[in-house]
């Protein structure tokens, strides 16, 4: 258990997770502050390309935020992420940087709390397993 | 369309080992399509490599990029300041294409980053299936349009085996036996009485059993 | 439905927890509904008992005696942890005041008075009521209600619209396509909103060292007038082309600082915001180095996007003020009359040679209105309507087109016609279905609950004989394939019985029913049947009734309440058939490229908030086709879709393009990956270039397409692979400057 400040980026859809952080601030719930939000206007639009040049700039976890089943704002782009992001978590297995690091929550517009939990979630998790290594190796 | 698959990243990583400056060069066809050498395939693997080589504490400067075919000369040869610069080039193409690069740039060490199957359909988003075997006398007239020298799990040109099981190969459930199909097919284009037409045995010297081959169109040699 | 969502939700929570609801009828007649109580029920973990509970005592160990009779008769006695009651909704008190001084009339329960068939009416002109103050009703109801009474307010002002509308010009646009980024931050301290937490005036030092960036500053409210003034005029100054606030969420502000940008002739797409506060102070109050940090990353990284963004033009469409309406029914014919009301012209295009749909043949509702009349009373409106065409014995061809400007070919008594509109509304209703069994078919004596109803309002001298009737409920409806609850048979069943009692107070009607789904103030006629003498008998699903041929007919159920089997002889059985969706409506989803659901009917936009439109852009639906409803719902949702369709028939013009999806020609070879992915429909193969084509005016933005792309042939404006990786790869640090 390092004593670090772990840095997440978040990639979530506006419609669902963003709305849903927002709501989190004007209800003032309070969070770690290890993420860093990058707005999308759907998962769908999430690459692996994406994900993976988050860790290569030294992301200690990637988590990405979407509707949830079946209430995807633009019907189906929740599903193209959940096969996006199972198919980067299993490269990421592959390269060594371990899966763990990327997860995909399902966080409806009107779930703060989901919100917060996905954050404290992750960096839980990071706190356990460390820092990404790749931080500041150039 | 020629349908490829990207190798396990361990048997790239050891293909790779000891090279530094790696040119990771992708395809924009046939490998494209199939989502396995394209230019995003490129990028993932790419940034795979950087992050394994990083994790390991070993060096490592990508070049990317992807050209529109690897098997024609006036697409490699622009890249060839690319390929000067590195240490080795990681191809994703196919095997026609990792070829092409090697005899254009012999002094290189050209490396494989796909495996190559076979030549195929999309039956629908993420799945290809087998369909031509090249055997260069096409058959396909007689048998309904489907093809016994690709789909059939014996080859057998003169009728199914007797081994199938509701239509399926004996080899697996999930494998169509062709010649079920081409009957099928035959008897709804009334054309069932082709089956007893006595074909000529099949010249297989044009088919790759008899050596590589090479097609030479006079009307059309510059 | 409640009672069951908080007991699937509860067993979420813990799945030790054993829900037990304890009820009367299950009445989930709302769309989809019935399947999720039938999931929660068998499978889900769900114990349900038919019963009445007599009290709720607390035992000594503080646990809960529940005392019940269920149907047999049996009493029993069960514990529980914890009770929870599903009470009934009450008017608000404070109501009764407000009616008093709006001078609105209350019904007997003081929940508002309303049309019988127009439930948005109240007893005073130009005052509408909607949602659960009309009468307790569902989510999707209440939603389409609000819509409902919007239309018949903005129908009665359509003169007036537009007349206080002051236009907004902006000066023409700046040129900075081949200019280096020029970036300005403006950081806010939102009061101390942001200020409390963040250091804000070390988060604007910090932007002035990052690269690209030419000034940055702070700010008591970056959005207040005089701080937008000052913008501009450093905008001007500075001659920035790339602007980043860092303030609160672009969600409310992004379109407030977009029009400053525009005032300055700087294109809106060169914006760019970085939230520190809903989504940084305000969540990390209590401050300190690392919230400031945090702060000082995200601009960092909206500044890195930023210096990516280009300008992007969009370009303005004229929305064709006319709407297709497809179906001559009530909901058609309502939404037909409701959009000439609003000023628009409406192609109402219906299949057979008669207007009039289901509506004609039903003559009388359970609380004395007259839809048949009704429908009469709209066809003459509508056949007089100078902005109304119709097209009988007519179908919809083709559809080309995006929202605003449609085309379509109509084929109507052999000849093609060709239309143009900005809207399309689904109006084509359901058919009753007509059944396979209970000799239906075969027996004259056994007819349909529509049948019956012919005969009951032609004066019932068919039925001069009949003494015993037996009713049976959900022929069609909540079985195998088809798990939904036609919604308006149990009314229909007791709004039939009560005729013929009236009739013939002599006869026996016996309603042979699963749940007695009718509700909110349809419970009154339940009731009332019930003192009338009408008998209901409950059979379960597994043990239906059969009917069986004679000089009487048999009838036979297994009663639930003497757990004995029952023998009826009847005159008439009155079949309360399924309502299906036309087989039509295939050939019509796959002209619109709109979506149906599992039970072919067609599919909203969302179950609860949208249930007025399709996901597809320009396309609405109401009435049956919708799924099955009564009279009053359909004209609701006539009215209400009219409302939604008119936000976009109101405008002059649309704006297409922007943050939208586009095909790079060079680089397409019609994979059709694309055309595969698009839940739209959007991606459109041009043959004669051999290209895909994405229509800008109908693509959403979504970019499921251009990560689907294996060529990369797909760029999304304004959400491009290169502004995003800068901006995550902006995580830590800069790299390098994009000018």
């Amino acid at each position: 258990m390092k004593d670090f400040q772990p840095k997440i980026e978040a990639m979530v859809c506006t419609y669902c997770t963003y709305t849903a952080a927002d709501m989190a601030g004007s209800q003032r719930l309070q969070y770690p502050s290890t993420v860093r939000i990058v707005k999308y206007p759907c998962t769908g639009r999430i690459s692996i390309v994406h994900i993976l040049k988050a860790f290569e700039a030294g992301a200690d976890a990637v988590f990405v935020g979407g509707c949830e089943v079946g209430s995807c704002h633009f019907v189906e782009g929740n599903l193209r992420a959940t096969e996006r992001v199972a198919y980067a978590k299993k490269l990421l297995e592959e390269t060594g940087l371990g899966s763990d690091r990327l997860d995909m929550f399902y966080i409806g517009a009107s779930d703060p709390h989901g919100f917060v939990n996905a954050v404290n979630e992750m960096t839980d998790r990071v706190k356990e397993i460390g820092p990404n290594r790749l931080k500041g190796l150039g | 369309m020629i349908v490829a698959q990207q190798k396990d990243f361990d048997e790239i990583k050891e293909m790779i080992r000891g090279y530094k400056r790696l040119l990771v060069l992708g395809c924009q066809t046939c490998v494209a399509i199939c989502f396995a050498g394209g230019k995003h395939e490129v990028e993932v693997l790419a940034s795979m490599i950087r992050i394994d080589r990083k994790m390991a504490e070993q060096d490592v400067e990508i070049t990317e990029d992807t050209i529109v075919r690897q098997c024609d000369f006036e697409f490699i040869d622009p890249i060839k300041d690319q390929v000067a610069d590195s240490d080795a080039v990681l191809s994703l193409a196919c095997g026609v294409g990792v070829q092409t690069l090697a005899e254009r740039f012999p002094d290189k060490v050209i490396l494989p980053g796909l495996n190559t199957d076979f030549m195929g359909m999309t039956e629908k988003m993420g799945v290809w299936s087998e369909r031509c075997a090249g055997c260069g006398n096409c058959i396909l007239d007689k048998t309904g349009g489907l093809c016994p020298i690709a789909r059939c799990s014996k080859g057998l040109l003169n009728g199914p085996c007797g081994g199938s099981v509701d239509g399926k190969c004996e080899i697996s459930p999930d494998v169509d036996c062709v010649w079920q199909l081409i009957i099928d097919r035959l008897k709804g284009l009334n054309q069932l009485e082709r089956l007893e037409e006595i074909l000529p045995v099949k010249d297989w010297g044009v088919s790759g059993h008899g050596g590589p081959r090479k097609i030479v169109r006079e009307d059309l040699t510059a | 439905m409640y009672a069951t969502k908080q007991a699937v939700i509860s067993k979420d929570h813990d799945r030790e927890i054993e829900p037990t609801i304890f009820y009367i009828d299950i009445r989930a007649q709302g769309k989809g509904f019935d399947r999720y109580y039938e999931r929660a029920r068998y499978g889900g973990g769900v114990r349900y008992v038919r019963s009445m509970v007599s009290r709720v005592v607390e035992n000594p160990d503080r646990s809960l005696e529940i005392t019940y009779v269920d149907e047999s008769g049996e009493i029993s006695k069960e514990d529980f942890d914890l009770v929870v009651l599903s009470v009934g909704l009450r008017p608000n008190s404070a109501m009764r005041d407000l009616a008093q001084k709006l001078d609105i009339e209350l019904n007997q329960f003081g929940f508002c008075r309303s049309g019988r068939l127009d439930t948005v009416a109240t007893s005073r002109d130009g005052f509408f009521v909607c949602g659960a103050f009309q009468r307790p009703k569902d989510i999707p109801n209440t939603v389409i209600q609000a819509s409902s009474a919007a239309g018949a307010a903005t129908g009665l002002l359509a003169d007036a619209r537009g007349t206080m509308v002051k236009e907004e010009s902006y000066c023409e646009e700046r040129d900075v396509k081949d200019q280096a980024p020029r970036i300005g931050v403006f950081v806010c301290h939102c009061g101390s909103n942001i200020a409390g937490a963040v250091d804000v005036k070390a988060v604007a030092e910090y932007a002035r060292s990052l690269p690209d960036v030419v000034f940055a500053d702070e700010y008591l409210f970056t959005c207040s007038t005089d701080t937008q003034n000052e913008m501009k005029n450093v905008i001007e100054q500075e001659q920035l082309n790339r602007v980043v606030v860092a303030s609160c969420s672009p969600r409310t502000h992004e379109g407030l600082f977009q029009d400053t940008l525009r005032e300055t002739g700087l294109n809106k797409y060169l914006f760019e915001m970085a939230n520190i506060r809903d989504q940084c102070s305000w969540v990390h109050a209590a401050g300190g180095v690392d919230v400031t940090e945090k702060a000082k990353d995200l601009v960092r990284m909206s500044v890195a996007r930023s210096a990516r963004l280009v300008p992007l033009s969009e370009t303005a469409f004229e929305v064709t003020p006319a709407a297709l309406v497809v179906g001559g029914g009530m909901a058609a014919l309502t939404a037909a009359l409701s959009l000439a009301e609003h000023g628009h012209k409406a192609y109402v295009v219906e299949k057979s040679e008669k207007l009039g749909g289901s509506a004609r043949f039903i003559h009388y509702t359970e609380d004395g209105a007259r839809p048949a009349e009704r429908v009469k009373e709209l066809i003459r409106n509508v056949e007089k309507n100078p902005l109304i065409t119709v097209y009988t014995n007519a179908e919809v061809l083709d559809c080309s087109g995006h929202v605003g400007q449609f085309a379509s070919t109509i084929l109507a008594a052999g000849k093609k016609h060709s239309i143009s509109y900005g809207v399309g509304i689904i109006a084509m209703g359901g058919k009753m279905h007509k059944p396979k069994e209970y000799l239906y078919g075969e027996d004259d004596r056994v007819l349909t609950q529509r049948d019956f109803e012919q005969q009951l309002a032609a004066g019932g001298d068919e039925l001069a004989d009949v003494k015993d009737v037996v009713m049976i409920q959900c022929v069609g409806s909540r079985e195998e394939g088809h798990s939904y609850c036609s919604r308006v048979c149990c009314t229909d069943a007791i709004k039939n019985s009560r005729k013929f009692k009236e009739l013939n107070p002599a006869a026996n009607i016996y309603v042979l029913f699963r749940d007695i789904r009718t509700f909110g103030f349809k419970e009154i006629y339940y009731k009332k049947a019930r003192e009338e003498g009408v008998r209901f008998i409950r059979y379960e699903p597994e043990s239906k009734p059969r009917v069986i041929e004679g000089d009487r007919l048999q009838v036979s159920v297994y009663d639930q309440n003497m757990r004995a089997e029952i023998g009826i002889e009847a005159d008439r059985v009155v079949l309360s058939a399924a309502i299906r969706p036309y087989a039509e409506s295939r050939k019509l989803a796959d002209v619109f490229k709109l979506p149906l659901d599992e039970d072919g009917f067609f599919m909203e936009a969302h179950l609860k908030l949208r249930p007025l439109e399709f996901a597809n852009a320009g396309f609405f639906l109401c009435g049956q086709v919708h799924g099955p409803k009564f009279m009053d719902e359909s004209i609701a949702q006539a009215k209400g879709a009219v409302s939604r369709a008119c936000t976009i028939l109101s405008k002059k013009e649309m704006f297409a393009g922007g943050d939208v999806a586009f095909v790079d020609e060079t680089k397409c070879v019609l994979c059709m990956t694309c055309v595969r992915t698009c839940p739209y429909g959007v991606p459109k193969i041009d043959e004669e270039e051999g290209v895909i084509v994405i229509n800008a005016a109908a693509c959403q933005g979504c970019g499921s397409c251009a990560v689907a792309c294996p060529r990369g042939a797909i760029t999304v404006g304004h959400n491009t692979d290169e502004q995003y990786i800068a901006k995550i790869g902006a995580l830590h640090g800069l790299v390098a400057a994009a000018g």
